[in-house]
């Protein structure tokens, strides 16, 4: 009785200083915990613990469970699939309709000791395995490549029927490189990564995670490397310095297309040598004569002013067909257009087209004609003007060279015109000494010096001064072209006047000669000049030659103009100019 | 004796701490994954994953159905299977057929008509899991959905009974395995026969899971909105 009296009052003791006791070497165990409770497909789970200090004894735990509102307590069916301090409920013993209250029990010989419980609900405890079969390739797309991974779900999750539904998540990145790139890929199990280095080696790795639950693991890492589209790279290369090549080439071409203005903006040409007429060739050629020559030309330098206003003034060439020859007549003024000298255009610059046509010079030159007489003046005065206007033609064309400048067949009216104005006088006139073969014997009688060119019958000259009134007729024109004159019988043309103009024959005396090489004819005065023969007469006598001109009256001066006469057209006393006028052609 | 039972009084003592803390209930929170969740699922919880089995379970079983006639049925005999050659097996219980009817019934009588069905359809099911094997050339992908249709089964009744605990507060009990229906035949039935009636069965459970389905989200239709539901 008191020993066991005894043994109460120790375990009393050993009660009392149990809690006190920390230096002792034997103790309950610490208390354990649950770690995690996990189920992978929803139809089991696992629970693992942390084991406390085992208080130096060998300690042994239990895992009780406890369904909700129910107190039946049942402890843990297998203890081992899971590993160690693990418990593992198979399906028949997981429901998802109840929460679990789990507790784990240490004990060892000195005691147990309880964990705190957990209250485990089985759907949200849920963390599946990591996707099976994640696999990596390399795909093109229009040249780049882009990354194609796909995966399965974990074997044991039942995503077929909807028992679980999985949503996945996938990373990449470059080897070496420490920075993931993340892509959520909802519930497909397939995915694309774009946007990837060329030549480099990825990692990737896939995890899932069902819609109340907890991520997986990420997978094993699958290795991939991109192949080199460097060279996709370079055709882009390829194409610009094609397109800047092109750019080029047009730039160039439109250059050279433009080279001529370009040249003519940066350098200027040198303005060559224009002169009006003058045939370039003959520089090139070389010959000075020839050069020298073809710069003297019949209107260079002009003679005359009036050249230079034949030239500015519009004028008409006039064509006359024969029958209209005696109505056309010059208007008054000279330069009316109306007419035009020959010879002073030939310039392809002169702007003779607006006179000419027969119509217009019709109606032009209509006013003027009606007046015989005045043209007769007109005419007269037009002839001294050609008349000189023919001196001056006949000294060129004796220092001319070439007869071929010559032409008497003009093409152009012109020929034609003026002399036909001047038909009413009857006269004749020489050809151009120029042409001998053509000239013929013109019987004339008017007599000058001045018709002679001066050249060549200078000994047949009488002095200007002379006022002789001897009557010399030209009998030929020699070969030299000489004009071979006779001395006519005065008596003949006494009664007749100064300057009698038959029927047949047409006479003009020439006045004299003026410092331009212009025959001054003298004009045939019918009645007037009756007087002057007497003078005449005396003057036959031989013994003074007194100047009839100057004593009685004046002598008219007769202008009359020289006609070249050739020997097709004289016959009717009537002078057709168009074959008769040498022009000088340039 | 009184030694013994200080001795036991003892023990208590030193465990009493413990006791204590078994017996207490914890807070709930509803955090997700946390260990120290609550004690019970909510009912709305409960429900939608009643619900989702159930869908689950008819989709699973509507494929099993396609499977088999395809497989086994040779083609006039589809026309004819629509015959009603063989009566559905629960057809004598008392089911709401129509919409009004459904209209009429209260909450409790519709877990009720769901767990006499979902109870009905675990022995056949067995059942045919075990015809299913004697066949030659049944797919694989047949004979699994089949299984996993059936144990899904359970599952469900399970969480109908749970369900109606927590609704209704009755207490019920689950069937147990080893009740033999009335499928017990112990004649091997012909080749034909029994494709027909295996065939039979597939459908009617189909119809039959549908009805599962169709009454529990009808149910829940009228725990959020009472007024707009059927």
């Amino acid at each position: 009785m008191m020993k066991k009296f005894r043994e109460v009052i120790l375990l009393l003791l050993l009660l009392s200083f149990v809690p006190h006791a920390e230096g002792t070497r034997y103790s309950l165990p610490g208390k354990p915990a649950l770690t995690r409770c996990r189920s992978p497909e929803k139809e089991t789970f696992t629970c693992w613990w942390e084991p406390g200090s085992d208080g130096g004894l060998p300690t042994t735990y239990a895992l009780y469970y406890r369904k909700e509102n129910s107190e039946t307590v049942y402890e843990c069916p297998d203890y081992h699939t899971a590993g160690k301090n693990s418990c593992f409920f198979n399906k028949n013993d997981t429901s998802i309709w109840v929460n679990y209250n789990i507790t784990v029990v240490a004990s060892n010989a000195l005691g147990s000791t309880f964990s705190d419980p957990v209250d485990i609900d089985v759907v949200y405890i849920v963390k599946p395995n990591p996707p099976e079969k994640v696999a990596v390739t390399v795909m093109e797309d229009k040249g780049w490549p882009f990354l194609r991974v796909s995966w399965e779900p974990p074997h044991k999750a039942d995503t077929r029927s909807g028992w679980i539904t999985l949503i996945y998540e996938l990373r990449v990145k470059l080897e070496g490189e420490n920075e993931w790139e993340m892509h959520l890929a909802g519930q497909q199990k397939m995915f694309n990564i774009f946007s990837l280095r060329s030549g480099g080696r990825y990692l990737v790795q896939v995890r899932c995670k069902p819609d109340h639950g907890f991520w997986s693991e990420w997978s094993s890492a699958s290795h991939i490397k991109v192949p080199d589209y460097f060279h996709r790279e370079r055709s882009v290369w390829i194409l610009i310095t094609v397109f800047f090549a092109f750019i080029f080439l047009i730039v160039s071409w439109c250059i050279h297309i433009n080279s001529h203005s370009l040249k003519h903006c940066i350098l200027p040409p040198v303005p060559g040598p224009k002169i009006r007429g003058f045939d370039k060739q003959l520089l090139k050629n070389g010959k000075s004569e020839d050069i020298f020559s073809a710069l003297v030309v019949s209107d260079f330098p002009p003679t005359s002013s009036s050249n230079y206003e034949d030239l500015l003034v519009e004028y008409l060439e006039v064509y006359i067909p024969e029958e209209q020859e005696l109505i056309l007549e010059e208007s008054k003024d000279l330069h009316d257009g109306c007419l035009k000298p020959k010879g002073s255009t030939f310039d392809s610059d002169s702007g003779r087209g607006s006179c000419d046509s027969h119509t217009l010079l019709m109606d032009k030159c209509g006013e003027a004609k009606d007046d015989g007489r005045q043209t007769d003046q007109d005419g007269s005065q037009t002839g001294s003007e050609a008349q000189r206007q023919q001196a001056a033609w006949e000294q060129e064309a004796l220092t001319y060279a070439h007869e071929d400048m010559i032409s008497p067949d003009m093409s152009s009216g012109r020929v034609k015109t003026w002399p036909s104005v001047f038909s009413p006088l009857p006269q004749y006139s020489l050809s151009p000494l120029s042409q001998p073969s053509s000239l013929e014997t013109a019987k004339q009688h008017c007599l000058s010096d001045s018709l002679f060119p001066p050249s060549s019958l200078s000994s047949y000259l009488t002095q200007p001064g002379q006022s002789t009134k001897e009557y010399v007729e030209v009998h030929t024109v020699n070969e030299e072209d000489m004009v071979l004159l006779h001395p006519v019988p005065v008596g003949h043309s006494h009664g007749k006047g100064c300057l009698q103009t038959h029927q047949g024959e047409d006479y003009s005396k020439v006045n004299g000669v003026d410092k331009n090489n212009v025959l001054l004819l003298q004009r045939e005065v019918m009645e007037e000049q009756v007087d002057m023969c007497p003078c005449e007469n005396k003057d036959a006598n031989g013994a003074t030659e007194s100047y009839c001109t100057s004593s009685a009256q004046k002598s008219i001066p007769c202008i009359h103009t020289a006609l070249p006469v050739q020997e097709e057209k004289a016959v009717n006393g009537y002078v057709d100019t168009a074959t008769m006028f040498p022009l000088p052609i340039h | 004796m009184t030694l013994f039972f200080i001795q036991r009084s003892v023990w208590a003592l030193l465990l009493w701490p413990s006791l204590l803390t078994v017996s207490m209930p914890l807070d709930c929170k509803e955090e997700q994954g946390s260990l120290s969740g609550c004690t019970s699922i909510s009912q709305e919880k409960l429900l939608d994953r009643v619900i989702h089995h159930a869908e689950l379970i008819y989709r699973v079983s509507e494929e099993s159905c396609s499977l088999f006639e395809e497989m086994f049925l040779p083609f006039p005999l589809q026309l004819q299977s629509s015959q009603a050659g063989y009566a559905c097996i629960t057809k004598a219980l008392p089911m709401p057929s129509s919409k009004s009817e459904i209209q009429q019934i209260s909450d409790k009588w519709l877990l009720h008509s769901v767990l006499m069905l979902v109870q009905s359809w675990i022995e056949p099911l067995v059942y045919l899991q075990t015809t299913m094997d004697r066949y030659d050339h049944a797919p694989d992908m047949l004979l699994n959905k089949t299984k996993w249709v059936s144990d899904k089964l359970i599952s469900l009744e399970q969480g109908v009974v749970v369900l109606i605990k927590k609704m209704l507060d009755e207490g019920m009990l689950a069937t147990t395995y080893s009740e033999q229906g009335l499928f017990q035949s112990d004649v091997q039935p012909e080749m034909l026969e029994s494709v027909m009636r295996d065939y039979t069965l597939l459908s009617c459970f189909k119809k039959d899971a549908h009805k599962m389905e169709t009454f529990l989200k009808l149910l829940k239709c009228r725990q959020t909105d009472k007024y707009n539901c059927p």
